[in-house]
C-alpha cells in the first residue's frame, strides 16, 4: 500500500514564560492511503500537536525545531504559509478541533460556515450549495437539518456544535481527515453512528483518518493501524490486532492489560504508577523510564530508536 | 414578555428619561446660576424696564415650574425659543447653522473610524512591526495635542505656508479637509488602539483556526472571520465618542471660523444669550442620547448572540 502521509522525526517546541516546552521530540510516523490510523496516549503526551503541525496551524508560539512531514512526496514543512493555505488545506487535508465549542464563529450561520468549504472547491448555484448542506449535515445524523442552516453556533447544544464541525470538516471532501477527538461531547449511541459515518465515508471517498484519541474501545473498533504515543514520542507504530493481541513495548502492554474490561484510556491511566512527565524538563533517554518497572542504566541516558520487529511493527525500548 | 421585548422596552424608557433629564438640566443652567436671570440676559447696565420687559418675555415672574412647562410645551409645538441677542427665532438660526456641523462631524468621524479601524487591523497583523509602533506612536501623540492646538498647527502649515487649502470659513469643499482632519484624527486615536487589541484576540481564536484549516483566503479570514467579530465592541465605542466628537466640533468651528452650531454656541454663551444656548445643549444632548440607542440597535444587529435571545 503506498504511503500518503510520513512524518520523520518531527520536534515542535513552544517558547513559554517557564522555559521551552519540549513537546514532540522526535515523532514518527507514516500513515497508509486509505488506512483508519489511530494515535492514542495520555493527555499532554502531543496527540492535537502532532496533528495541528500536519496543516502548519500550531499556535504562535511554537518552533518547529526539525524534522519532515511528506505528503504526497512533498515536505509540509518547506510550504510557505500561502502554499499550505492554497494547496493542502481543506480540499486535501481537513482537520476536525478537538473544542467543538468554539470551532465555529459565533457572528456567521451554520449554512453559511459549511457552505465556506464547499466553495473552496466547487462553483454552484444557492440553491445547490444549500441542498449540498443539507446533505452535509445529514451525514453527520442531525435531525431536523433545514431547521439548522439558519441557526448560529450559540443556539445549538455541545453535541449539535460537534456534529456541524464534524460536516463542516467532512464538507471539505479532504483526502486525509484529521479528527482530534471528535466525539468526546456526543453521547455514546450518536458516537457508535458517527463512527460508522465515517467508515462508510472513508469507504465510499477513499478518504485516509488519522483519528486521535483516550479512547481504546473506538480504536479497537475503526482503526487498522496505530501509533502510540509517550510524552512527545511514539512508542509502538502497530497493526491494531498485534496491538491487542501482543503489545511489545512496557507503556502500550500497560494500557492494553489493564483496559480489558474498562472503557478509556484516561480511566487506564490512573492505575499506570506515576504521572505524566512535564515537558520542560522532561526525563532523559527513554521518558517512559521513571514509571517502567523495567528500566535500566541506559534507559536513563539513551533515547530508544523504533526498531522494525514485526510485519509493519515498529517498537521504541532498550529492553525488547 | 419575551426577554428582547423587556430588554427594548427597558432600552426605549430609560432614553426617554434621560431624554426628560435632559430637558430639566438644560433648563435649570439658567435659573440655577446665582442672580437675577434677566439681568444676566441683559447685563449689569441694563435699564429697569428693559429687565422688566425681558421678565415678561421669559415668563421670568411665575414659579418655577410654570415657566419649565411653558418653554417645554413650546418645544413640544418644536418652538426652540427667541434668540435676545438676534431677535430671530432659535429654530431659524439653528437651520441655517446645521448643514456646516453636519458636514464637519461626520467627515471628521469618518475619517476617524476608517483611519482608525484600518490602523488598528494593520497593526494587530503585522504585530510587533515598524507600522504597529508607528500605529500607537500615532494615537499618543494626536491625543496628546489640544485639538485647539493642533487646528492651529494645521492651518499654519497647510493654509498659510503651503496654501494648499483655504485657511477659513467654507469657501470650497476643501475647506473642511483642514477642520475634519484636527478633529478626526483625535478621534482616530481612540479607535485604533483597541481595535488593534480586538483584533489580536480575536486572530487567536479557535474559529479562526479552523477557518484557515477549510483552506479559505487569508483575506477572507481576516475580513469576514475576524473583522467582523473584532468590530462588535467597537460600535459601542463609537457611541460613547460621539459626545467628545461633538465636543471637539464646537472647538474647530471656533479656530476654522465654521459657521456652524459650535460657532454659534460659544457667541451665544459670549453673549449670555440663553434661549440660544438652552436650545444647542438640549439638541446635542438629544443627538447624543438617540446616537446611543442607535448604537444599541446596530450592536444587536451585527451580534447574532444577542439578536437571537429570547
Ligand atoms: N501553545 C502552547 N504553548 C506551550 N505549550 C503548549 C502549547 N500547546 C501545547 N503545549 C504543550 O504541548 C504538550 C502537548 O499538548 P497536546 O495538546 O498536543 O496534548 P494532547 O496529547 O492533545 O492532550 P489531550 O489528550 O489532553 O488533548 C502539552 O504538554 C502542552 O502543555
Ligand atoms: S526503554 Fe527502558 S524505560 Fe523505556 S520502555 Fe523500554 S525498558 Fe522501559
Ligand atoms: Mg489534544
Amino acid at each position: 500500500m503506498s504511503k500518503l502521509l510520513d512524518i520523520n522525526d518531527l520536534k515542535v517546541y513552544f517558547n513559554t514564560e517557564e522555559g521551552v516546552v519540549k513537546a514532540l521530540a522526535g515523532v514518527n510516523f507514516k500513515i497508509d492511503k486509505g488506512s483508519f490510523h489511530g494515535l492514542i496516549g495520555e493527555t499532554g503526551c502531543g496527540k492535537s500537536v502532532t496533528g495541528l503541525s500536519i496543516l502548519k496551524l500550531l499556535d504562535n508560539n511554537a518552533l518547529i525545531e526539525g524534522g519532515k512531514i511528506i505528503y504526497k512526496d512533498e515536505n509540509l514543512l518547506d510550504k510557505t504559509e500561502k502554499q499550505m493555505q492554497r494547496d493542502f488545506r481543506g480540499n486535501e487535508i481537513a482537520m476536525i478541533f478537538q473544542d467543538p465549542g468554539s470551532s465555529l464563529n459565533p457572528v456567521f450561520t451554520i449554512q453559511d460556515q459549511i457552505q465556506e468549504s464547499v466553495k473552496m472547491y466547487k462553483k454552484a448555484s444557492k440553491q445547490e450549495y444549500r441542498n449540498i448542506v443539507i446533505e452535509e449535515l445529514k451525514k453527520v445524523k442531525l435531525p431536523d437539518v433545514e431547521g439548522l442552516l439558519d441557526k448560529y453556533p450559540h443556539q445549538l447544544s455541545g453535541g449539535m456544535k460537534q456534529r456541524v464541525m464534524i460536516a463542516m470538516m467532512l464538507a471539505c471532501n479532504p483526502n486525509l481527515l484529521i479528527a482530534d477527538e471528535p466525539t468526546t461531547a456526543l453521547d455514546v449511541s450518536i458516537q457508535a453512528q458517527f463512527l460508522q459515518v465515517l467508515k462508510n465515508l472513508k469507504e465510499k471517498f477513499d478518504m485516509t483518518v488519522l483519528y486521535i484519541t483516550h479512547d481504546l474501545a473506538v480504536v479497537s473498533e475503526i482503526c487498522d493501524y496505530v501509533s502510540v504515543m509517550y510524552a512527545g514520542r511514539i512508542v509502538e507504530n502497530v497493526p491494531v490486532r498485534e496491538l491487542f493481541k501482543n503489545p511489545i513495548h512496557p507503556y502500550s502492554y500497560k494500557l492494553v492489560h489493564s483496559v480489558l474490561g474498562v472503557k478509556t484510556l484516561l480511566e487506564n491511566l490512573e492505575e499506570i504508577p506515576g504521572s505524566v512527565p512535564r515537558l520542560i524538563d522532561p526525563p532523559s533517554g527513554c521518558r517512559f523510564h521513571p514509571r517502567c518497572e523495567e528500566a535500566t542504566d541506559i534507559c536513563k541516558t539513551k533515547v530508544p530508536q523504533l526498531k522494525k520487529i514485526g510485519k509493519n511493527h515498529y517498537v521504541a525500548c532498550h529492553r525488547r | 414578555m419575551s426577554n428582547r421585548k423587556k430588554y427594548w422596552t427597558n432600552k426605549i424608557i430609560r432614553t426617554i428619561i434621560t431624554a426628560i433629564g435632559v430637558t430639566l438640566i438644560a433648563f435649570l443652567i439658567l435659573h440655577l446660576t446665582p442672580g437675577d436671570p434677566a439681568r444676566i440676559m441683559l447685563g449689569s447696565y441694563a435699564s429697569e424696564e428693559n429687565l422688566e420687559a425681558v421678565r415678561e418675555k421669559y415668563n421670568l415672574n411665575e414659579p418655577l415650574y410654570i415657566q419649565y412647562w411653558a418653554w417645554i410645551s413650546s418645544l413640544a409645538k418644536g418652538d426652540l425659543g427667541t434668540s435676545i441677542r438676534y431677535n430671530r427665532s432659535v429654530n431659524t438660526l439653528i437651520k441655517d447653522r446645521i448643514g456646516p456641523t453636519l458636514v464637519l462631524t461626520l467627515t471628521g468621524l469618518i475619517i476617524s473610524v476608517v483611519l482608525g479601524v484600518v490602523m488598528g487591523i494593520l497593526a494587530a497583523l503585522k504585530r510587533n512591526s515598524w507600522l504597529d509602533y508607528l500605529t500607537t506612536v500615532q494615537a499618543i501623540f494626536w491625543i496628546s495635542i489640544p485639538s485647539f492646538w493642533l487646528g492651529i498647527l494645521f492651518l499654519y502649515i497647510f493654509g498659510l505656508q503651503l496654501r494648499w487649502v483655504p485657511i477659513a470659513g467654507m469657501v470650497s469643499y476643501t475647506s473642511v479637509i483642514l477642520p475634519a482632519l484636527s478633529l478626526g484624527l483625535r478621534q482616530e486615536a481612540w479607535f485604533a488602539r483597541p481595535m488593534r487589541a480586538e483584533m489580536l484576540e480575536v486572530l487567536n481564536q479557535e474559529y479562526i483556526r479552523a477557518a484557515k484549516a477549510k483552506g479559505l483566503k487569508y483575506y477572507i479570514v481576516v475580513t469576514k472571520h475576524a473583522l467582523r467579530n473584532a468590530l462588535i465592541p467597537i460600535i459601542t465605542m463609537l457611541a460613547l465618542r460621539l459626545p467628545w466628537i461633538i465636543g471637539g466640533s464646537v472647538v474647530i468651528e471656533v479656530v476654522f471660523s465654521w459657521g456652524g452650531i459650535g460657532s454659534l454656541l460659544v457667541n451665544s454663551v459670549k453673549a449670555r444669550d440663553y434661549p440660544v444656548v438652552q436650545a444647542i445643549l438640549l439638541l446635542i444632548s438629544i443627538a447624543v442620547v438617540l446616537a446611543n440607542l442607535f448604537a444599541d440597535i446596530i450592536y444587536t444587529w451585527v451580534d447574532p448572540r444577542i439578536r437571537t435571545e429570547g
